[in-house]
């Protein structure tokens, strides 16, 4: 090896780190640090829809989006509010249900028996496919007269006339939640299933010649392992629930009304729809504080070290 | 006990119970409420798949139509022939398939690189760098749809150079990359901190410099980490819907999942269509999860769950 050689060698190694590494952060800063900021920056202005000029508007859209018009704290804004609701009522109840649902089938699949791995794909797959054909999948289901659910029930004679469920508010916020579950089950299933297998065997079997009953077992020896897996289950299934648009868009369009309208239709209805990208971005802000709000308060109840 | 065989211990043996008499009742009893429950839940929650699938291989005067077959009468793929030859579908094919290639290809190389980086070395503010890699994660894709339009429709750098990204494949593959990334550094990350330190030293020993201990040595061994980066990052790009609607607006750069959203017109839908073209969009999906389930979990639970 001659002298340059060597030199261009040890110079390459020395570069190792930085060529490396840089690639990926120049990336992630250029495209996460301007887009955060311009989001920010862009819920300041107020864009005329037809001339496209941009107007300063300081926390305007902020205020015509959180209060009514003129006024401000106690006259908070309808829409708001109700979208709001909306939104707690579809994340809580699909969140729940897919968490004790998931959890149920974890425990199931942890058992030591064979065919194991086979459950394990055909539990898996709802999650990988598109979530827009999963809503749309859903919607036929759901469909009033060719829809296999209403099928099912008539041709049982369970039911007499058919039921227009995505017609109805509350109907369609249950049908929105059940594709939600369906998507979305698998991913807790795979998370909390992880979380199973770290729990040491010998501590069961100690646990059961101790006589302690199921669940002081699963209180005592279970949940403890299981801890960090259920906080990372709920901090990702929640956040994306509350920002998931596709299956709502699909299915409902935040109908029929306004009664299934939640935070992510309602960004993108404001947004691009009625092209007020001032009051979008505004949302936006809103949405990523209470996402880091919900974060920090979940790691505070299941864990001690935030974004480990 | 051994007497006599009742039916409910042939049946636990053929499914694979073993014989250990004294295994019976409530070990057994318990596997067999397992098997019933699973199989109960596996049957539901396929049954949409199928339906959709029963759907896309009728046609439209049988689907519409009543009572409703749950067994096709005729099958038919003419439907699938419809859908490539009345729309543009092999070019939504293709979009999808170049716009979740070269994400997979940029995040897996990125992240490969960077991951292993931060599993070794210590440097200026690593710590926070990977924790700000992290908190990127949590940010909610959809807040920035916004700025994503504009930054897409008026590029701040290579403007002067391309005019406006949007309604292109590489406006795609940028955000769907900006996503990914981060998820990949981390698999990686955690991933070669699963791989022993003495490789490298080994490495070091022999003479290698760190860029052929890294290649030769330490990255081979990595392969299954790899494969689990490639398959998400492959999945969650060819299934992203809300930034292709924002940012696409015909064929030239529209993929599969807006192909599919397409068959929705204001009051009626062309179900039977719609069908054939949501079992396309939804193939690579089953495929992965049918033989490459192992590393979708384990790149999941290495995303997600180790510290």
């Amino acid at each position: 090896m001659t002298q340059t050689e060597q030199s261009t060698r040890r110079l390459l190694d020395r570069l190792f780190v930085p060529l490396t590494v840089g690639p990926t952060l120049l990336w992630i800063a250029s495209i996460i640090v301007y887009p955060t900021a311009k989001l920010f920056w862009s819920s300041l202005f107020f864009q005329n829809p037809i001339t496209g000029a941009k107007e300063f508007v300081g926390l305007r859209n902020f205020e015509r989006l959180l209060f009514q018009s003129g006024g401000w704290l106690g006259t908070f804004n309808p829409d708001f509010v109700s979208y709001t609701w909306h939104t707690v009522v579809y994340v809580g109840f699909s969140v729940s249900i897919s968490f004790v649902l998931g959890l149920g089938i974890a425990i199931l699949l942890n058992k030591d028996m064979k065919g194991r791995g086979w459950f394990r794909t055909a539990v898996i797959v709802p999650w990988i496919l598109p979530y827009v054909m999963s809503g749309l999948m859903w919607r036929w289901m759901f469909q009033t007269q060719y829809g296999a659910i209403n099928g099912v029930l008539t041709q049982a004679g369970i039911i007499g006339e058919k039921i227009a469920f995505l017609s109805d508010p509350t109907l369609a916020m249950i049908a929105l939640i059940v594709a939600d579950v369906w998507v979305f089950t698998p991913f807790i299933i795979i998370i909390l299933l992880a979380g199973l297998q770290n729990v040491p065997a010998q501590l069961y079997d100690a646990a059961e010649v101790d006589g302690a009953s199921r669940w002081a077992r699963f209180w005592n020896v279970t949940y403890p392992f299981l801890k960090p897996s259920i906080l990372v289950a709920l901090t990702i299934r929640i956040i994306f629930d509350i920002r998931a648009l596709d299956i709502v868009w699909v299915m409902t369009e935040g109908g029929p009304g306004k009664s299934t309208e939640v935070w992510a239709s309602w960004l993108y209805r404001t947004a691009q729809v009625f092209s007020k990208p001032g009051e979008g971005a505004a949302l936006g802000v809103v949405m990523l504080a209470v996402t880091f709000g919900i974060v920090t308060v979940l790691y505070k109840l299941f864990g001690d070290t935030p974004y480990a | 006990m051994s007497t006599k065989q009742s039916p409910l211990d042939k049946l636990g043996e053929a499914l694979g119970f073993g014989s250990e008499t004294n295994e019976w009742p409530a070990v057994r009893r318990e596997r067999l409420v397992a098997y019933g429950l699973l199989t109960l839940y596996v049957f539901v929650v396929w049954f949409p798949i199928y339906y959709i699938f029963v759907t896309s291989i009728q046609p439209t005067s049988e689907v519409l139509s009543l009572p409703i077959n749950f067994l096709p009468q005729q099958a038919t793929a003419q439907n699938y022939v419809e859908i490539f030859s009345n729309r543009p579908f092999e070019t939504y094919t293709l979009n999808s398939i170049v716009v979740a290639t070269t994400t997979t290809v940029v995040c897996v190389v990125l992240g490969t690189l960077s991951g292993y980086t931060f599993s070794r070395y210590e440097f200026l503010g690593n710590k926070a760098l990977l924790l700000s890699i992290v908190a990127a994660r949590m940010i909610p894709p959809i807040a920035l749809i916004v700025p994503f339009f504009e930054i897409m429709s008026n590029p701040p750098l290579v403007g002067g150079l391309t005019g406006s990204l949007y309604d292109t494949r590489i406006a795609l593959i940028l955000t769907y990359t900006f996503f990914n990334l981060p998820f990949a550094v981390w698999i990686m990350k955690n991933y070669f901190d699963g791989v022993p330190r003495s490789l490298d030293e080994q490495a070091k020993v022999d003479g290698c410099s760190r860029w052929e201990g890294f290649f030769k040595i330490v990255l081979p061994v990595a392969k299954p980490g790899i494969a689990a980066t490639a398959i998400l990052a492959f999945i969650f790009s060819w299934n992203e819907f809300v930034f292709a609607l924002v940012l696409t607006s015909t064929e030239q750069a529209q993929t599969l999942p807006i192909a599919v959203s397409l068959f929705v017109a204001d009051d009626f839908v062309d179900w039977a269509h719609l069908a054939a073209g949501g079992m396309i969009a939804a193939l690579p999906g089953i495929l992965f999860g049918l033989f490459f389930q192992r590393y979708i979990v384990s790149g999941l639970t290495q995303g997600a769950v180790k510290e």
